[in-house]
């Protein structure tokens, strides 16, 4: 479970983040949803420790990573994984190196057992016979599927995923959405998503925040959304053509 | 009224430079600070020495054709120069050989060699290291808890200084190869005058004094392009431009340092 107490986060004085407060659960999807410019990224990154927050706290199972100091917060970043909106794959290595790397640096696991760590986590994602080929040489829709692979390697507690279906047709787009889901119930991990993608909010939401103008403007999950009464919600939902249709039908 | 627009002016133009001024210290402080976490201890030793020996590969050992070529071109040059410029009959035809020998040793394979490493090696540093910024690949290893400086510059820092001393060794022989070859060709000088030349009043501390300066601007050449690319923002435009501005600044930081040196060390 991660909770976020009251934060606040200013840019040049520009205040992005305004007294949010939020609790991620365990084993659960959380989404993170607003307009481009709403402060989403920065209260991922801000979770993350990317961003320092003006004020507030940050507690993952009760720990204050506000507080904590860098070596301790060092240890607790191994039990992340994070999943960016181009992948971050490096490009110097191959496919199989790059879900190996975390292993590499943080583990004294045997070749062998890395090898199958590695096996195992991309055979997760569905990648198979793409090992030995680097990030250029594969499509965006995989190159997701191995920085999930990667994410998952080191068999995090947390798993943050930022825009992760951005940019990918709308069947890959949902076979990500499953695929973060499933490893989400499998794993029993605590996953954030953040995403503008109205498919992923009514395909995984568990737990929904809306945030907008850096403020928390709607809590809930996929069943309440569609029904929701908050205007700045439905004029962020109904946007999309086929949901105003689809509202319009009901 | 015209006074009080001057003056306002004034006022503009100073908080102009004061302003140019903090932003100077203000990359003098970020880089220092940055070279701090650069060399914190490493997560893990063995990936780091992996790390080493392929940047050795990458950014001396393949560097090495390239400062073949120059050397011999230049050697060769340098030797028809001296010539054209010691033509009186008055002047030994040896002092050719040691002229060329010379002008390898003080300054052209050390100084001239290294602003031609900070054009190619510098460049590659701050697309490489600003390509992954752009990309989030940094971010991605400071969220694993990896020190992103440490674990992407120090290598190629230690393969720099550890590598340029060697290319400075490779760029004098080659020069004199250079000479040796373009001298009797070209029919300025005799192979034995030349030979001569290049062992006369040969002053061992010549190649002391420009290894050391190699090793001053082996960490330049790579700390100075990191430290562009590690604080880049945007995209891939803004890679280009921090690269031109790293090889710019490594340049200037060289002739500066190879001034200081020089009176440090030869005076």
């Amino acid at each position: 479970m991660i909770e976020v107490r009251n934060i606040s986060k200013s840019f040049d004085g520009n205040k992005v983040l305004k007294e949010m407060s939020v609790v991620f659960e365990e084993g659960q999807t959380n989404l993170i949803i607003g307009r481009s410019g709403s402060g989403k990224t920065v209260l991922l990154k801000s979770i993350l420790g990317l961003h320092e927050v003006d004020e507030g706290a940050i507690f993952y199972d009760g720990r204050d990573f506000t507080n904590m100091n860098e070596k301790t917060r060092k240890k607790l970043r191994q039990e992340i994984g994070m999943v960016f909106q181009g992948g971050a794959l490096f490009d110097s290595l191959t496919v199989e190196q790059n879900v190996r790397f975390p292993l590499d640096m943080f583990t004294s696991q045997t070749s062998k057992e890395k090898e199958k760590r590695v096996d195992f986590c991309l055979e997760h994602v569905n990648i198979t016979n793409a090992n030995k080929l680097y990030p250029s040489e594969i499509s965006g829709g995989m190159q997701k599927r191995v920085a999930i692979a990667r994410g998952i390697a080191l068999n995090p507690k947390y798993l943050f995923c930022d825009e992760p279906n951005s940019g990918l047709d709308p069947e890959t787009a949902t076979l990500i959405d499953s695929l973060i889901q499933d490893l989400t119930k499998e794993f029993g991990m605590t996953t954030i998503i953040n995403t503008h993608d109205m498919n992923s909010v009514i395909e995984i939401g568990e737990k929904i925040l809306f945030i907008s103008k850096g403020e928390k403007c709607w809590e809930g999950n996929k069943d309440e959304i569609l029904k929701t009464d908050n205007q700045t919600l439905q004029d962020f939902i109904f946007a999309n053509k086929l949901y105003a249709q689809f509202k319009q039908n009901q | 009224m015209k006074d009080y627009k001057t003056q306002i002016k004034i006022v503009i133009l100073c908080f102009r430079e004061i302003s140019k001024v903090r932003k100077f210290f203000f990359h003098i402080g970020r880089y220092f600070h940055m070279l701090g976490r650069v060399f914190a201890r490493p997560e893990k030793h063995k990936l780091y020495i992996r790390q080493l020996f392929h940047e050795i590969e990458n950014l001396g050992v393949n560097s090495v054709g390239i400062v073949v070529i120059v050397s011999l071109f230049i050697g060769g040059i340098m030797t028809i120069q001296f010539a054209y410029s010691m033509s009186n009959p008055l002047y030994p035809k040896n002092l050719i050989g040691l002229g060329t020998r010379d002008t390898l040793l003080l300054e052209f394979s050390s100084t001239m060699m290294a602003l031609i490493m900070a054009g190619k090696i510098g460049s590659n540093i701050t697309s490489e290291i600003g390509s992954m910024k752009v990309t989030e690949q940094i971010d991605s290893l400071e969220i694993m808890g990896i020190n992103s400086a440490s674990y992407l510059i120090l290598p190629k820092v230690v393969a720099v200084v550890l590598m340029l001393p060697v290319l400075y060794v490779l760029s004098v022989f080659f020069g004199l190869i250079g000479g040796l070859v373009t001298g009797p060709i070209v029919g300025v000088i005799s192979v034995n005058d030349y030979l001569e030349g290049i062992r006369w009043l040969f002053e061992p501390y010549y190649a002391t004094f420009s290894l050391i300066k190699s090793l001053f601007f082996g960490f330049l050449v790579a700390s100075v392009p990191a430290y562009f690319g590690y604080y880049v923002q945007g995209g891939a435009l803004e890679v280009g431009k921090a690269s031109t501005k790293a090889v710019v600044n490594t340049n200037i930081l060289i002739l500066l340092f190879d001034l200081i040196l020089t009176r440090l060390l030869l005076t």
